[in-house]
């Protein structure tokens, strides 16, 4: 019997959270659900994802970053693969974010909504 | 008296000595700051530097003609209240100044309380004026600002949804019947086209704001049309239409911002293959001279209708494409019109109904 994959996603957006979870259950994920970035940290070490997918912007602007760097600064989180969604708020100089050299590496910045087929293609090329 | 002060000066333009000082005399009594001249043209020089809130106009002077003097002040002096001076017997071309624009006028011999209560009533007149006009101006923006709030809490909503059809779109897949899976592409279409609406919308507000372009500097125009071709050419081969381009190696560089001027040819680009049946072609054509450069996108499609080319920038209008489900946000060239504006330049179009579109953007160098 082969075990499935799990996915994490940390997003404040109840919709997309939702969303995501049925494209990603249909394509045989196990697929886990975080409102914060609290409660997101928390399932990482309950759950021991093997991919989170991190929202930018939850109840603060760049929020997903600080989440981002706790993931990475865990254990279990230092080379786990993870995803950022960008926010759809975003306008001007934020609209394309590029990551500064010291900030903790994510794997792919995905810009919402994702077209169904590219989040499958994405996580399988990430964990399988 | 300072309140009197901040109207403007008052002008009288009159060749008869009497005129100018018994003016004068009667108005600065009242308050009012007057300066008097002799003749039209040295009262149209006066009146742009100290832009006066009325101005007397003889009707009957020589040289220069009242109705002249009326129609420059009109046209250089934003607000200015005109009352003209005339002989006993020329009630004729008081009207006529009238019909021109003139407030009112004043037959002479007048009364010094004749003139007192002109003045007034014009001042007041010109008052309205301007209150109207800034009332109308922050009416406009305050829909201009409502849209743009509206905007934006649309676009979160728009995201949700088309996140909820990919999620249609692989959890009912299956057993969804054709006619089911063209109704949610048909959704998925217009959703799309409501979000360009909206993009566009917020971009223009930007250019207008001036938040939208950067920075500017020095670019090279002809990597800025690469790029557009570039980016169009997947669209172009699926529309079967051919994208050309003859632009010269030494296209000199312009002052600007190259990301929006990218957007600004995919833009037009995208328009010519709306417009453009399959087969046909898009020709990209720079060339400049001293003082500007220019770029031309022509295309073989079925053109503008004569009646509709002059509205085509405006905001909103939208001529149909020729594939059946192609609706543009209306707001493409308004965007494209702007961007050209906050770089100096021109946008123009020209079209033969069959026979095509030509759009030329003209950069100063």
């Amino acid at each position: 019997m082969t075990v499935k994959k799990k996915v994490l996603l940390i997003d404040d957006d109840r919709d997309f959270l939702m969303a995501t979870k049925l494209i990603l259950e249909k394509s045989g994920y196990e697929v886990f659900l975080a409102e914060s970035g609290k409660s997101g940290l928390a399932m990482i070490e309950s759950t021991c994802p093997d991919l989170a997918i991190v929202d930018m912007m939850m109840e603060t602007w760049g929020e997903g970053f600080d989440v981002i760097s706790k993931i990475r600064s865990l254990e279990m989180g230092k080379d786990m693969p993870l995803v950022m969604l960008s926010g759809v708020d975003l306008q001007g100089p934020y609209q394309s974010y590029e990551p500064s050299d010291e900030f903790p590496k994510v794997n792919m910045i995905l810009h919402k909504p994702v077209k169904a087929e590219d989040l499958i293609r994405y996580v399988g090329e990430l964990i399988g | 008296m300072a309140e009197k002060e901040s109207e403007g000066p008052l002008l009288v333009i009159d060749d008869e000595e009497t005129i100018r000082d018994g003016c004068r005399q009667v108005l600065e009594k009242s308050g009012y700051t007057v300066i008097t001249t002799t003749n039209g043209l040295d009262g149209i020089r006066i009146a742009r530097e100290k832009h006066p809130a009325l101005v007397f106009v003889d009707l009957k002077m020589p040289g220069m003609s009242g109705l002249e003097i009326i129609d420059v002040l009109l046209e250089d002096i934003p607000y200015v209240v005109l009352v003209v001076i005339t002989g006993y017997a020329s009630i004729v071309s008081a009207v006529e100044s009238m019909k021109r624009g003139a407030y009112d006028y004043l037959p002479k011999p007048f009364t010094p309380d004749q003139l007192r209560a002109v003045t007034k009533r014009g001042l007041e007149h010109r008052e309205l004026r301007i209150e109207a006009k800034m009332l109308r101006d922050a009416k406009e923006q305050i829909e201009k600002d409502f849209i743009t709030f509206v905007s934006h809490e649309m676009r979160s909503p728009l995201v949700t949804i088309q996140q909820y059809m990919e999620s249609l779109k692989v959890v009912a897949g299956d057993c969804l019947s054709g006619e089911a899976r063209d109704i949610i592409e048909r959704c998925d279409k217009r959703i799309r086209n409501l979000e360009d609406l909206v993009e566009h919308w917020l971009d223009i507000r930007h250019i207008e704001n001036g938040t939208l372009i950067r920075e500017k500097e020095r670019i090279d125009l002809s990597g800025v049309i690469a790029q557009a071709m570039e980016d169009m050419k997947p669209l172009c081969e699926k529309r079967e239409l051919a994208l050309e381009e003859d632009i010269p190696e030494d296209l000199p560089m312009i002052i600007g911002d190259g990301e929006s001027l990218v957007r600004v040819f995919v833009n037009i680009i995208g328009n010519a293959t709306k417009y453009t049946p399959a087969g046909g072609s898009i020709f990209v054509h720079g060339e400049y001279d001293m003082h500007y450069v220019s770029v031309s996108v022509s295309d073989t499609g079925r053109g503008i209708p004569a009646d509709k080319l002059p509205f085509i920038f405006e905001m909103f209008y939208r001529v149909k494409g020729e594939v059946e489900d192609q609706r543009g946000s209306g707001l493409g060239l308004a965007f494209c019109k702007r961007i050209m504006d906050a770089h100096g330049g021109k946008i123009d179009v020209s079209s033969q109904e069959g026979k095509g579109t030509t759009f030329v953007l003209r950069f100063p160098r």
